[in-house]
């Protein structure tokens, strides 16, 4: 068979499984359960990855990457008569620089095992998934993951400096978050393997917070509890998790652990950390809103074991569950944060109209909800009301102007709910991407999108989308997506701009380009301050933005510079704009707008098309709005100012611009012509 | 298929051996514990891969890959999978089942296991002839020439290339020779390690717990059967459990309030199996009864220790614990052996990392699978020698075995001791200088 070819070309140590028995045991991951791959390869060296892979291309077999299989949307169940590729055993740490404040790990390496080795050296590796023990860096990145933590520090996406992978081809690259083009290595975090497979990650890693403290409280009502968190979210208080439990929860955990936590009907777990200072103060603030709310059995834990002790119960919400029935359904939609109550009622009402047991435990903080469904999968009829219930779950959170996936990816379970967010031609967006990428389709084929066409239940005329509408484009906005119309239909190139102040003197061309002017789409389209999200239109002055903000008591974390924000985005003026950018509304060269991302602050569905376009200088779209973390409390220790990064178009920038703009008509001389 | 249990006793009830292994939702967070899999990366070397194959079986999938049987074969039966579980469930015996209905050992190595193991004067003659093969130096011999596995005795080999000691008299004789308490307050069970291998371990137990708890009673029984269970004949190991019972029992009648004593016994493996004896006689009413009895009252040796006061040991350097597998994970026992550390040594005594890792021991595994053995081994010798240790503190006989090999050949400025050896060290210092004194 001409898969054992693929043998003799793996180094020594690698293996190359291809009895039924092993196979069976790669069929599945902590979802789904599948069909076997035809093999499996279990990489020693970043080359048997790309020997691998080159040789799945040339022979066209899809390819699977796998770390610890512990993902939850069927991310890494083989492709059907593919190979898994298993980077489990790539495993080394490679370096720690605490100075320059990065590691650099192969995929391989347990995410525990990485923070174990920080923390003697004073440091951590932000990103805390609740499987930390056994998942892989590979397959966070893969799936994007994200954990209690990253209310305050954000998913696996905003870690990442640089990555190194092995294309759909075979070829090895590297990116770098820096480099300057648009963001490969945020389109490659919660790709989920479509595109390529990570082999080295440099990520950033932070010194240990000076103190911690971490309280208790229980509410009445959730509604007291989720007016909690916004209070302590208002007064600009961050803490580093702010989760919930509920009171099915908090039964089910006194069953299995002795946790002692109040059973009102909502409980809240807050901990802060950071300069000690600070956490005095904020703790301060915590108790005066905590009381005001009328908590009930209010406890506060600064030493490690306290601590420990005020986390039990919280930890034990997942294991309680897998000790009801045989099988867990972990569902992980995200609601905008004051949409909580509203989505705790409804996921509680499908919950029992499903007669599924459900308890749920969320990252108030950030509005994920994490609904836990305990079942017996050889029940098939229970299993379908499962499904069911859950689809019907996220299907709120979307109608609630939410996401289907906060942390835990689309795999194969969730490709249905794409449709739901996203319009057609984002949906066509994400394809053309993956092919630009991927033309032969090997790349863990059949995740994240539905085959084309296959989406299409709704009847003709109807819109599938279940989000609901988006504030309509300005006057402005809409006259910039029709002179992009235009030029399009007319074959002409665009010379797309903000205030102009980044853009090089000489433009090669520049008589003959038609220019997009976006300075004049400045309005602030929302300011949501309970939320702490706002919504700006592209061409607005980041200093006149500042003030405005500054004047409704809400700040951005951005650096002051000049020009504008779609400018400072399309530029990389400011790396850290990663971190806080929520959502964005784009429109390619031929006027087509597409929306992605929203109110939520924490979303992993689809592509991340939206970092993508940091770095691209208006080659790829028109940025026309973004949606924009703002805080309570002015942002200290930013940059005074920014360097723009100027793009340079590798050979895979390339590819995404052909994605997105074959016909090279916004900003053509950057890309040369 | 073989004979199998069908019926397990899980932490979540009595279950069937389907049930019990759809009982894992392929969560996944065993891997890390896995010593096999952390070894080698393979899922099918995982607890939640060995699961989802032995489940595939039950579901009537195939049974005849040879990789099937090495998966199963290859798990150590350490638990530690089960400890890191949410729901418990129990692999080993689900990989033990799994074993048994692919018949993974050949039927006769069975069978004649059984036949020796079943036959204690039997058994002791025969190793009476290994130990004078070996002191005559004609072991290897004995071994190469395929003698040991006729008598279906592998795991002798392995103790024979594994250990130094050769003991001349086995502990049961010793302690025969010796006065028994008419008004015990505790009896002991003498399992095969310390009878056979390594007499001074029960020798210790008994000069410890005499002077601490008071005198105590031999229980002259058979092996408690676990080698047959592990090696799939679970008719030969139900028979044990009863005939260890029946021994108890005529025991404990001859002492009143017989039937309430601990039952002591010194190596971590036997004392769990034992405790495990009620799940093999679920079937029967009367059995099980006198099963869950029985078990009720094994403690592990362990255990007994941490609820006396101790006295220090003069013991240089510093002591180290290694947890055998099957007091952890098997019996739960966390803490109790770490209190008997720092009450006799004090700040002598130092955690080494991972020290719940499994030595690769693990009853006949260090022979039939070597290389795996040997990298559990180098690993948990590195991190012996991590903490400068000069004493290893275990509490299994698989454990003493291995750990004596490992050192001897990585690490030789360690020795390994059981629990016991180090507790009658300091009894018996203590004692020494009350001689003094008076």
């Amino acid at each position: 068979m001409r898969l054992d070819s693929l043998e003799p070309r793996l180094s020594p140590g690698a293996l190359f499984l291809r009895d039924a028995a092993e196979l069976a045991a790669y069929a599945y991951d902590a979802a789904v359960r599948g069909e076997p791959p035809a093999a499996v390869v279990l990489a020693r060296s970043a080359a048997d990855v790309v020997e691998t892979v080159r040789f799945c291309a040339r022979e066209g077999l899809p390819f699977t990457a796998r770390g610890a299989g512990t993902n939850l949307c069927g991310g890494t169940v083989p492709a059907p008569g593919g190979l898994l590729l298993s980077t489990a055993k790539l495993d080394r740490i490679l370096e720690i620089d605490t100075g320059r404040a990065f590691a650099l790990v192969e995929p391989g390496v347990v995410n525990q095992s990485l923070q174990k080795r920080l923390e003697p050296l004073g440091c951590f590796y932000a990103p805390d998934p609740a499987s930390q023990r056994v998942c892989t860096i590979g397959g966070n990145i893969g799936e994007n993951a994200g954990g209690p933590r990253c209310l305050k520090y954000g998913v696996t996406v905003n870690h990442l400096l640089a990555l190194e992978a092995v294309m759909a081809d075979g070829s090895l690259e590297r990116f770098a978050a820096s480099d300057g083009g648009p963001d490969i290595v945020s389109l490659l975090a919660g790709s989920e393997g479509t595109l390529g497979v990570v082999t080295k990650a440099w990520l950033k890693i932070l010194p240990l917070p000076e103190a911690v403290q971490t309280f208790l409280a229980g509410f009445d009502t959730l509604e007291a509890a989720m007016e909690c968190v916004a209070q302590v979210i208002a007064a600009g208080v961050v803490p580093r998790a702010l989760e919930s439990l509920d009171k099915a929860t908090v039964d089910s955990v006194e069953q299995y652990t002795r946790s002692g936590y109040p059973r009102t009907s909502a409980v809240l777990l807050i901990e802060l950390d950071g300069p000690r200072e600070d956490v005095g103060r904020e703790a301060a603030v915590i108790e005066d809103v905590c009381g005001r709310m009328g908590a009930k059995e209010f406890r506060r834990a600064s030493s490690a074991s306290e601590r420990d002790r005020l986390w039990e119960g919280r930890r034990g919400a997942y294991p309680a569950t897998t000790r009801l029935a045989p099988n867990v359904l972990v569902e992980d939609g995200v609601v905008p944060r004051d949409k909580l109550p509203e989505a705790v009622r409804r996921l509680r009402a499908i919950g029992s109209r499903h007669r599924v047991r459900c308890s749920l435990v969320f990252h108030a903080g950030d509005g994920n909800l994490h609904p836990n469904i305990s079942y017996d999968e050889r029940d098939a009829s229970e299993t379908a009301r499962v499904r069911e219930a859950g689809m019907e779950m996220l299907r709120a959170c979307v109608e609630l102007g939410g996401t289907i996936s906060g942390e835990h990816g689309i795999g194969l379970e969730k490709r249905a709910a794409m449709g739901w967010m996203f319009e057609p031609a984002a949906l066509e967006l994400f394809r053309r991407l993956k092919e630009a990428f991927d033309p032969a389709g090997l790349a863990n084929p059949g995740k994240i999108l539905l085959p084309p066409g296959s989406e299409s239940a709704v009847p003709p005329g109807m819109s599938p989308i279940l989000a609901p509408p988006r504030r309509e484009l300005s006057q402005a906005a809409r006259h910039v997506v029709e002179r992009l119309r235009q030029s399009a239909a007319e074959g002409r190139g665009m010379l797309v701009s903000g205030s102009g102040s980044r853009l090089p003197r000489d433009i090669p061309g520049r008589e003959g380009l038609t220019p997009i002017v976006t300075a004049g789409m400045k309005a602030v389209l929302d300011l949501d301050r309970g939320n702490c999200t706002v919504t700006v239109e592209a061409g607005a002055s980041i200093h006149a933005l500042h003030l405005e903000l500054a004047s409704q008591g809400r700040h951005l974390r951005f650096p002051k510079t000049g020009g504008t924000l779609g400018g400072a985005l399309a530029s990389k003026a400011w790396l850290g704009a990663r971190d806080d950018l929520l959502g964005m509304r784009l429109a390619l060269a031929d006027g087509t707008v597409i929306a992605l991302g929203g109110k939520v602050v924490k979303n992993v569905a689809g592509y991340d098309v939206g970092r993508l376009l940091l770095g691209s200088w208006g080659t790829l779209a028109v940025i026309l709005d973004a949606t924009f973390k703002v805080y309570a409390l002015p942002c200290r220790g930013l940059p005074p100012e920014a360097v723009p990064v100027p793009l340079a178009a590798g050979p895979w920038q390339r590819r995404v611009k052909d994605a997105f703009d074959p016909r090279n008509l916004l900003n053509p001389w950057l890309h040369g012509s | 298929m073989g004979s199998v249990l069908g019926r397990l006793v899980t932490d979540l009830g009595e279950r069937s051996t389907y049930d019990a292994a759809s009982q894992c939702s392929r969560c996944g967070y065993c891997e890390q514990a896995c010593p096999t899999y952390v070894a080698t990366g393979r899922e099918s070397r995982s607890g939640r891969g060995r699961n989802q194959l032995v489940r595939r079986v039950l579901e009537g999938g195939p049974s005849g890959s040879p990789e099937l049987r090495e998966a199963l074969s290859t798990c150590l039966l350490c638990g530690a999978c089960t400890s890191a579980c949410y729901a418990r469930v129990p692999t080993a015996d689900i990989v033990l089942e799994g074993r048994r209905m692919l018949g993974a050992a050949p039927r006769w190595v069975e069978r004649l296991l059984s036949f020796v193991i079943l036959r204690p004067g039997l058994l002791d003659r025969a190793l009476k002839l290994a130990f004078l093969f070996k002191k005559a130096g004609l072991s290897r011999l004995a071994s190469k020439t395929g003698f040991l596995s006729l008598l279906g005795l592998e795991w002798l080999a392995v103790a024979d290339v594994h250990v130094d000691e050769a003991p001349s008299e086995f502990l049961v004789d010793k302690l025969r020779t010796m006065p028994s308490s008419e008004r015990p307050a505790w009896f002991y069970l003498a399992s095969c390690g310390p009878n056979y291998l390594f007499p001074r371990v029960g020798l210790a137990t008994f000069k410890a717990l005499s002077s601490l708890r008071g005198p105590g009673r031999l229980v002259a029984s058979p092996c408690c059967g676990l080698v047959c269970y592990n090696y799939g004949d679970v008719g030969a190991a139900r028979e044990l459990s009863r005939r260890v019972i029946e021994r108890w029992e005529a025991e404990a009648a001859r002492v009143e309030g017989g039937g309430e004593l601990p039952v002591v016994v010194d190596c971590s493996s036997c004392a769990a199996h034992m405790k495990s004896y009620p799940q093999l006689n679920l079937d029967d009413a009367g059995w099980r009864r006198r099963a869950e009895l029985f078990a009720g009252r094994v403690r592990d040796v362990v255990e007994v220790y941490a609820e006396c006061p101790l006295p220090p040991a003069g013991l240089p350097g510093t002591v180290t614990y290694h947890e055998s597998c099957r007091c952890r994970h098997g019996q739960g026992i966390v803490d109790a052996p770490r209190s008997v550390l720092r009450a006799v040594a004090a700040e002598r005594f130092v955690e080494m990392p991972d020290s719940d890792a499994c030595c690769g021991g693990a009853g006949a595994f260090a022979f039939s699978h070597q290389e795996l053995s040997d990298a559990l081994l180098r690993r948990k010798v590195g991190n012996i020698a991590s903490v400068q240790a000069r004493w290893v503190a275990a509490s299994a006989t698989s454990c003493l075995i291995q750990l004596a090999r490992g050192l001897k050949n990585y690490y030789p400025d360690a020795k390994v001791l059981h629990l016991s050896e180090i507790v009658a060290a300091a009894v018996s210092e203590r004692e020494e200088e009350k001689g003094n004194t008076s």
